[in-house]
């Protein structure tokens, strides 16, 4: 999970700075030692190993028999046995439909929060927004499940009332999944949009009003058009965070929904195929830095052009 | 919003809007609520509307060995995170923000990065080079791969502290005659510690919730709480699920509220 801070702006002010002074580093540079020794034995080594698992056959380390092939990935490109591509589409038809929804969510909640005058009520919807991005993953999909089974919330109250007599499909199917999805991620995207409208000028908008347009011609053309990097950027990181989500499809899906995630679990827990795995967790990986890198542009074009004004 | 619509009355579309905000905030506060009510509710399975209020659930969950060895388990887990990732991450942050060093957004991109990929991929990549290594899946492998995890919002919130604080105060205490040592313990850092405390209380938050890296890294009859709850929920959804969901609710709320208290929540928006 992540709603990581681009702080380039800070960081570009203080490279100026500390030029003025000297180039050479301090010895409090040494302090970063430790962060350089955990990151690399346990992140970029791992990762260095997921990818040369993925080009061979077995474990190279315990069977000398193992060697170098590229099947896994031919495996999954030719998918004789018409899954993956599936999985593949499901996940990135999961993660559209949340990124779309969690956007119609948040947008208005972010907008409402970061033109509030009232410290009190913003402290409050924060406190709201934040509170159940703590909640654990699995806490808030069971909270889900409760909601939408056959004898959940929903069904039981809509069939107390006679509004139906069998209880509707809610969970065990993409619709249960997407919206326990919507649910963990939305506040990523509010905290993402809050700092980017919160930073537009309100006269703008009421410039715009005094010049005769309505309320809503004033958001469209103004307010709307000028946080558009915030909407992008909000929604490559739901987008990425929902593609590699694995608790929320395997309980709200039941076997109708199989995404990338679930797959690699499959095949380290049933199949015990960690180089197949390993594959597929490549597959998954570049996707994902795809949209990082293409997040982390947009916020610091952003922050670069916010540094500037 | 604007000054006009104010003056008004009665306004429509603003009711409208104000309606239509605290409908999504009751969304994504109602499932939180709702395991509340389960968790109090007596009847043996989920069930709605509640018909009464029970503590059974409560004492099912800390009467069972099962979940309390998970309890523990990921309470120790959380606890090694939080001092690792504190130190770890408040080094990191220091020599990032104070250390002159070159490439300093590359670096600090590089450190938050674990925050952008995939969790389950994380875990993926520790299980095949513990596996590599031959070393089986200890529990301090999975303490460190929690503290991976955590370094990255503990960095965050001392660099927040870090940028936010004027560097002449310590070059005023440099001045008048403080040595680097004293500088460094008397000034930087008491006025970083808010920030260092806010990361450790997210870190073991982090660490306490974790489920997509612990999926791979932890042995069976040693496995943290949300893998238990987890493989407890395929099968069977009882109040003991929502009376330990509950005392994971009621741990988050007292972050955000250590959290508002240490730092403020403003510093957890964007940009």
């Amino acid at each position: 999970m992540s709603f990581g801070v681009d702080r380039s702006i800070d960081l570009r002010h203080d490279t100026i700075c500390m030029a003025a002074a000297s180039h050479r580093p301090s010895p409090i540079a040494w302090l970063i030692a430790p962060a350089v020794l955990l990151f690399v034995l346990f992140f970029v080594l791992p990762f260095a190993v997921m990818a040369m698992m993925s080009v061979y056959s077995g474990n190279p380390v315990t069977n000398p028999n193992a060697y170098p092939t590229t099947r896994h990935y031919e495996r999954f490109i030719f998918d004789t046995a018409g899954i993956f591509h599936d999985a593949l589409w499901a996940t990135l038809r999961i993660g559209l439909v949340t990124t779309v929804i969690s956007l119609l969510i948040g947008y208005p909640l972010a907008h409402w929060m970061a033109r509030m005058h009232s410290r009190l009520g913003h402290a409050l919807a924060l406190t709201a927004v934040i509170a159940p991005l703590l909640t654990g993953i699995v806490v808030r999909t069971f909270a889900w499940m409760t909601i939408l089974q056959d004898k959940g919330v929903i069904n039981t109250t809509l069939m107390s009332w006679g509004v139906i007599h069998k209880p509707l499909p809610l969970m065990y199917n993409e619709f249960g999944t997407v919206v326990a999805l919507v649910h963990i991620y939305v506040p990523f995207m509010v905290l993402t949009l809050i700092g980017v409208i919160g930073r537009i000028d309100e006269r703008l908008e009421q410039a715009a009003r005094s010049l005769g347009a309505g309320r809503i011609r004033a958001f469209v053309e103004v307010t709307l058009p000028l946080s558009l990097p915030g909407i992008l950027a909000g929604s490559l990181l739901v987008f990425a965070l929902s593609i590699s989500a694995y608790v929320t499809p395997s309980l709200m899906g039941g076997t109708e929904v199989l995404t990338l995630p679930m797959l690699i679990a499959q095949q380290v827990g049933t199949s015990f195929n960690p180089n197949f795995a390993g594959a597929l967790g490549v597959v998954l990986l570049l996707v994902c830095l795809v949209i990082v890198i293409a997040y982390n542009r947009i916020l610091a074009r952003l922050s670069g052009e916010q540094g500037l004004a | 919003m604007s000054a006009a619509a104010n003056r008004k009355p009665f306004d429509a579309g603003r009711a409208a809007y104000l309606a239509l905000n605290i409908v999504l905030l009751a969304f994504l506060l109602a499932p939180i609520a709702i395991v509340i009510v389960f968790a109090l509710n007596p009847t043996p399975f989920i069930s709605f509307p509640p018909v009464g209020v029970s503590l059974r659930w409560f004492e099912k969950f800390f009467a069972s060995s099962d979940f309390m060895n998970a309890l523990w388990l990921s309470l120790w887990v959380a606890a090694c995170v939080l001092v690792l990732s504190v130190v770890i991450g408040g080094a990191c942050a220091l020599a990032l923000a104070r250390g002159n060093l070159p490439g300093r957004t590359f670096l600090t991109a590089f450190f938050m990065s674990p925050l952008m990929l995939p969790a389950i991929l994380t875990g993926l990549a520790l299980f095949q080079s513990y596996l590599l290594a031959g070393i089986g899946r200890p529990i301090w492998g999975l303490i460190m791969a929690h503290t991976l995890i955590a370094v990255p919002y503990v960095l965050r919130t001392t660099l927040a502290v870090l940028h936010n604080f004027d560097h002449r105060i310590e070059e005023a205490a440099a001045a008048l005659g403080a040595s680097p040592a004293r500088v460094f313990f008397e000034v930087t850092l008491p006025l970083i510690q808010p920030g260092v405390f806010a990361g450790g209380v997210f870190a073991f938050i982090v660490s306490f919730d974790q489920f997509p890296v612990s999926l791979f890294l932890v042995v069976p009859k040693s496995e943290t709480l949300p893998v238990v709850l987890y493989n407890y929920m395929k099968f069977d959804l009882d109040g003991a699920i929502a009376a330990a969901s509950m005392v994971s609710i009621l741990l988050a709320l007292s972050v955000v509220l250590a959290m508002e208290r240490l730092i403020g929540l403003k510093a957890y928006v964007k940009l």
